[in-house]
């Protein structure tokens, strides 16, 4: 196998079902070519249950495609047919019900035709991999593996891979770094034990809940309301994720606890609650069901309360000292508050981490390599911002170990297992707790484990950082208060901004000018990225004089649920936010703000002229002016999960910073017979719809990125390959393009056109007087202005219309009333 | 009854099943092929005909341009087989075309200066969107208010037109419902068989396995656009789509649809020297401007003009095809100009059977000499609204 370059040029996923479906998409995703298998149908095409499972997938939200097209690209196969095609296959992974005897079947079935190189895994959630590599022929086991993938696939970072006593260690490896690079997936290596590391530990988690919510007398919503984003996990919480999630699957995982972990000192609490199971007796099974421990009636959200036993409407009763503790800054400080805290919402809260980490360090040398694994798992696969461990380690190690043994030995917590010895053996540590810089506390060998050496890691320079690891982002060339500008000891500079959600603001603008100078004299090219996502979520016009209300920092899960189920009115939000106008307009400081834009498109141009390569690296939101900056560098490598979009019609204005230009130029380019209007239409219904794209797929169709733009799949990569591509562009003799000095325009044809579609809007009430106005403004400028059709024009021109129309925009009543209603109320003003 | 300097007989009227658009059973078939095929369908029919004895070919279509464009007429007649002696003109009153050119046929014959012309139309709209392929509107029309309404799509005027003249949703909704209950009886009866020339589609498509050209064949004789499934309930549930607080729905406007259909006109003169027997004769037609932001009201003002030029009145009317592009406007003229609703459609109308644009009239006077005859009743009409604000209607006699 050693001399074998492992290389994926098919794969096929056996098992249709939801969770199949959603990996062969995240594969086709990844441009893997991907077979669908599922049992025959009885009549008809024998592939029809496949073929309607894929169907399916272009339905389904958040979307497994980044865009639907690409449901073509997975072929619908079944097992009476095609199963020959399986040996062109260099990874099959199964992922039918969870059922022993189903799995021996279809395993007896397809090996006779895998590939001779062929990786075999299994996604599972609860079966024993070792158990079931039995069912395959000794000779193939080698090349056979548990592969846990967590719903929805394309979202979720985690993929535990679980090796079966013959798993090929080169095997093991490559699938991992085929995980990593082409799915973009977090991969952690887990033990063979029941649910593995994530489900075990996020399981225990809920049931903790569960057990402490009962003991202290607190409701589901409460519960909900305490164990969200306040203590650093989603906001779906515990029982709303439960909802989400099936209380039939829920109670499935709890039951296969129960039947697999006898010995575990906390097996009398792996049993589903009496209520959970009169839910789901009375077919009550969460979400998909409409009903669950949560239901909608008349758009308002109603909970289940069990002393009356009855749906009342959903409130959260929170303490407002209870709600000031959890606002403490210091972990060290807040969870002395809350242990020490005589309200029970306090105590529960407490009682819930104790038990949490109690049953961590129990079980870590059971289930994980590391300390550093489990609470990836959890983060990666659960969504919180901090595992266990580190949250234990940043309240303070050895107090809170202190703490639990005092609450074990008084009888308080879930189990009366001891704390296992090396708990307090390294809180001996200079650093006490399991993460230092050496790496993260290993059971088995008493050692501190450093991260993987797999070559694949070599190309995350900066991967995902634990709480407690120190970071320094290389070496800084120069800083200001909104930007820093710094290198990893190559010819590259890097420019990454210091503004809250990376806004843009004067500031900014002024230190990336003085990056792109610096870089011109100095280095090969500039690279802009950000530490974090997003990549900017947009302009921010005059720099708010009040500091930010301080928010919870959303948790990954919450951003990726807020982006994808509420993409329009969070768009609009951001928009608004983003631009933070309220107090110029009120000021009337419209010159100003005129000021401030020709700035803008000064520095979008730069960006496009200077004389070295400049690459944007974007992972996340890139919104308004920040979509302006990537579409004018000379690269853009985007993470398949950007966000990108020229939003400020939502807020009553237009892209003003080049983007309208931009697009204008773009149309003009692929124009034929010289007439730039049918790309021009789209263009324009893309900026007055003020459309995000929900992929960088979507992104590159809707033109904010260009086709030559890479897309790559994993977010820790994303500074190694644009580095790669700025690199490849300066070592290509780099010069910035010729300025474009006879675009063709649409001119008033163009602008008579899209009014046609206007006028019909605005008679059939589907749109305002005042969306009439933004949208005409935006045909104006994207159509060169009033001129003859196939007039000449150069890019000034399009930049000045921009201006003029975005300061009438400003000027209007309505749109000052928009930007006002948005930034106070978070939601879009129809006026 | 007007005094005329002679008459003009139609000897054949023959059309296509019309198929649903963009995506039905003609979605592949182009126009030209369509128009094609009912002309040489017409000219079977006329045994004894000397083919270079017809003086012209006029085709109406609304959106001449592409696979129906380059004068589709002359294109279609020398696809056909016709002499390429014979000349060919497209014509485009957009709803009317096809009755335009029936009556520009007739007007011709006439005067005495054509004595066989072949009318008709043609229209894919799977091919050819409506307002063609590229659409540039003229900047002018924003300049006065009363203009802007020639950029109004024919939906918002419905919704206009539903609001002026006060109907309703469920009204609207009933009318279609009894359009698509007439077009079901209609073929199950057998009523259009004579006025169908089935088509055969031939499409080459790859197996992409084998690499081969496979050819499928099958013929279409039936109307695709009736549906049995529809209900005043499922009809209910349709938002509306032209105006968010509207009324006019996907359900209770005509089709989009695709279709041919060709009509055999001659003077008494050719009649006889071919020894041909005539199934009709057309009397007169009128046509007339509204404005554009109520165009479906055009029939309003054709009907009486048309009933007064050629000295008739609404009751000698035995039957009426009135154009139904929109349930509401339907309704309006029927209100207003108080007709017969059994008289009406009596065989459905374009909300269910569908409306290929420029083809419509040609298809409608088949549909109409062919029913007049099997009821042996005598006069009958063809009307419709026309975009951008027009009304069109002709009399024909069935003999």
């Amino acid at each position: 196998m050693s001399s074998y370059r492992f290389i994926v040029r098919k794969a096929a996923v056996l098992g249709a079902g939801v969770m199949g479906a959603q990996i062969a998409a995240h594969l086709v995703n990844a441009n893997i070519e991907t077979l669908l298998f599922e049992l025959p149908a009885e009549s008809g095409d024998p592939s029809t249950p496949a073929t309607k499972a894929i169907g399916k997938l272009k339905k389904l939200e958040p979307a497994p495609l980044s865009v639907a097209s690409k449901a073509a690209c997975i072929q619908p196969a079944n097992y009476d047919q095609h199963l020959g095609l399986l040996t062109d296959c260099d990874l099959v992974i199964e992922a039918i019900a969870e059922r022993m005897d189903w799995k021996t079947d279809l395993y007896a079935k397809v090996a006779p035709y895998l590939g001779q190189h062929t990786i075999f895994a299994s996604n599972t959630s609860g079966l024993s991999i070792n158990q079931l590599a039995q069912a395959f022929p000794e000779e193939l086991r080698h090349r056979f593996c548990g592969i846990h993938f967590f719903n929805p696939p394309r979202y979720m970072h985690l993929v535990e891979i679980i090796p079966c006593k013959e798993s090929d260690t080169s095997m093991l490896d490559d699938l991992e770094a085929f995980l990593v690079t082409y799915l973009g997936k977090g991969v952690i290596r887990a033990k063979d034990t029941p649910n593995f590391i994530a489900n075990r530990v996020g399981v225990f988690s809920m049931l903790a809940v569960i057990h402490h919510a009962e003991a202290f007398g607190l409701g589901f919503d409460l519960v909900d309301k305490l164990t969200g984003s306040l203590i650093g996990r989603p906001k779906s919480a515990t029982f709303r994720t439960a909802d989400v999630v099936g209380l039939d699957i829920l109670a499935h995982v709890i039951n296969t606890m129960q039947n697999t972990l006898a010995d575990d000192p906390w097996h009398a609490y792996y049993t589903p609650p009496a209520w959970l199971q009169a839910l789901i007796d009375l077919g009550a099974l969460g979400q998909k069901t409409g009903k669950g421990i949560y239901q909608k009636i008349d758009k308002e959200i109603h909970v289940l309360d069990l002393a009356t036993n009855s749906y009342r409407l959903s409130a959260d009763a929170l303490d407002e000292d209870v709600a000031s503790l959890l606002k403490l800054k210091n972990p060290v400080e807040k969870f002395s508050a809350l242990r020490s805290s005589e309200h029970p919402q306090a105590q529960f809260l407490w009682a819930i981490h104790r038990d949490l980490f109690h049953y961590c360090a129990v079980h870590l040398t059971a289930i994980a390599d590391n300390a550093r694994d489990l609470d990836l798992a959890i983060r990666w696969g659960f969504g919180w911002n901090q595992g266990p461990f580190e949250i234990w380690q940043t309240a303070g190690w050895n107090q809170i170990t202190a703490w639990i043994n005092e609450d074990i030995a008084a009888g308080k917590s879930m189990s009366n297992a001891p704390l296992p010895a090396w708990v307090e053996e390294i809180g001996q540590n200079a650093v006490p707790g399991v993460h230092s810089a050496q790496g993260s506390y290993a059971p088995l060998t008493h050692a501190m484990q450093p991260r993987s050496t797999l070559p694949v890691y070599r190309r995350q320079l900066f991967p995902d950082r634990l709480s407690n690891e120190e970071r320094v982002y290389g070496e800084t060339i120069f800083e200001t208060d909104a930007v820093r500008m710094w290198h990893t000891g190559d010819e590259i500079a890097i420019v990454s901004f210091k503004s809250k959600m990376h806004t843009i603001d004067i500031e900014v603008l002024n230190g990336l000018q003085q990056a792109i100078e610096e870089a011109e004299h100095h280095w090969r090219a500039l690279l802009i990225w950000q530490t974090e996502p997003p990549f900017s979520a947009g302009a921010n016009l005059q720099k708010a004089t009040e500091k930010p209300k301080s928010e919870e920092p959303p948790s990954a899960f919450d951003q990726f649920m807020k982006k994808f189920k509420k993409t329009a009115q969070s768009t609009i939000l951001q928009a608004a936010r983003s631009l933070d106008l309220a107090d110029a307009l009120m000021a009337g400081k419209l010159a100003e703000v005129e000021t401030l834009i020709t700035r803008f498109q000064q520095l979008s141009q730069h960006l496009r002229y200077c004389m070295i390569p400049t690459v944007a690296a974007v992972d996340g939101l890139a919104l308004g002016g920040g979509c302006e900056f990537v579409m004018h560098c000379d690269r853009a490598v985007a993470t398949l999960e950007s966000y990108i979009g020229l939003v400020e019609a939502g807020v009553g204005l237009l892209p003003a910073g080049g983007g309208c230009k931009e697009l204008a130029l773009r149309a003009a380019r692929n124009a034929i017979d010289d007439d730039p209007f049918p790309q021009l239409k789209h263009y324009f219904q893309t900026v007055a719809m003020a459309q995000l794209a929900k992929s960088a797929e979507q992104a590159k169709q809707l033109g904010y990125l260009r086709p030559a733009d890479p897309i790559i799949m994993h977010r820790f990569e994303l500074l190694h390959a644009a580095k790669i591509q700025a690199l490849a562009l300066a070592e290509s003799g780099y010069r910035p393009p010729l300025m474009p000095r006879g675009i063709p325009v649409a001119g008033s044809t163009g602008i008579a056109t899209i009014k046609g579609t206007l006028v019909n809007m605005l008679e059939g009430h589907f749109i305002s007087e005042h969306d009439y106005l933004i949208g005409s403004k935006i045909a104006h400028v994207m159509c060169g202005g009033d001129l003859t059709p196939g007039s000449l024009v150069d890019e000034e021109w399009f930049l000045r219309l921009e201006r003029k129309a975005f300061i009438e925009l400003l000027a209007t009543e309505k749109t000052q009333a928009r930007i006002t209603h948005t930034l106070k109320t978070g939601k879009p003003l129809r006026n | 009854m007007a005094k005329q300097t002679q008459d003009a007989y139609i000897v054949a009227a023959l059309r296509t099943p019309v198929g649903k658009a963009p995506r039905g059973m003609f979605k592949n078939v182009r126009p030209d092929d369509m128009l094609v095929h009912v002309l040489q369908a017409v000219m079977k029919q006329c045994e004894g005909l000397d083919p270079a004895a017809i003086d012209d070919v006029i085709a109406g279509c609304a959106m001449p341009e592409a696979e129906q464009g380059i004068n589709v007429a002359r294109v279609a007649l020398l696809l056909a087989g016709l002499p390429n002696s014979i000349p060919g003109m497209t014509i485009n009153r957009f709803c009317a075309s096809g009755l335009q050119a029936v009556a520009l046929a007739a007007d011709r014959i006439r005067l005495g200066e054509a004595d066989v012309i072949i009318a008709g139309g043609t229209e894919s709209m799977s091919m050819i969107p409506m307002m063609g392929n590229k659409v540039a509107m003229n900047p002018a029309m924003y300049m006065h208010d009363e203009n802007v309404a020639i950029a109004y799509g024919m939906g918002i005027t419905a919704e206009k037109v539903a609001q002026q003249w006060k109907v309703n949703r469920d009204q609207q909704d009933e009318f279609a419902m009894t359009s698509h209950m007439r077009a079901l009886q209609a073929i199950e009866t057998g009523e259009f068989k004579q006025e169908i020339a089935p088509y055969p589609i031939e499409e080459k498509r790859p197996d992409l396995t084998s690499h081969e050209t496979m050819t499928v064949k099958s013929v279409k004789d039936t109307d695709e656009g009736p549906r049995a499934d529809t209900s005043l309930a499922a009809l209910a549930k349709l938002k509306p789509v032209f105006a968010a607080d509207g009324s006019v729905t996907a359900g209770n406007s005509s089709q989009m649809s695709d279709g041919a259909g060709a009509v055999v006109m001659m003077s008494a003169a050719a009649l006889q020297r071919f020894n041909l027997t005539p199934i009709g004769r057309f009397i007169g037609y009128s046509v007339t401007g509204v404005p554009p932001e109520i165009m479906g009201i055009g029939p309003i003002k054709a009907i009486p003009k048309v009933l007064k030029q050629v000295g008739m009145k609404q009751d000698d009317l035995n039957w009426i095809e009135l154009n139904e592009a929109f349930a509401a406007q339907s309704l309006a003229v029927i209100n207003e100009l108080d007709l017969d609703r059994a008289k009406v459609n009596p065989l459905g109308g374009a909300i269910a059977l569908g409306h290929p644009l420029g083809a419509t009239g040609a298809i409608r006077v088949a549909t109409l000499l062919h029913g007049l005859r099997r009821r042996q009743q005598k006069y009958g009409m063809v009307t419709m609204c026309v975009g951008s604000g027009m009304g069109a209607a002709g009399v024909l006699e069935a003999l």
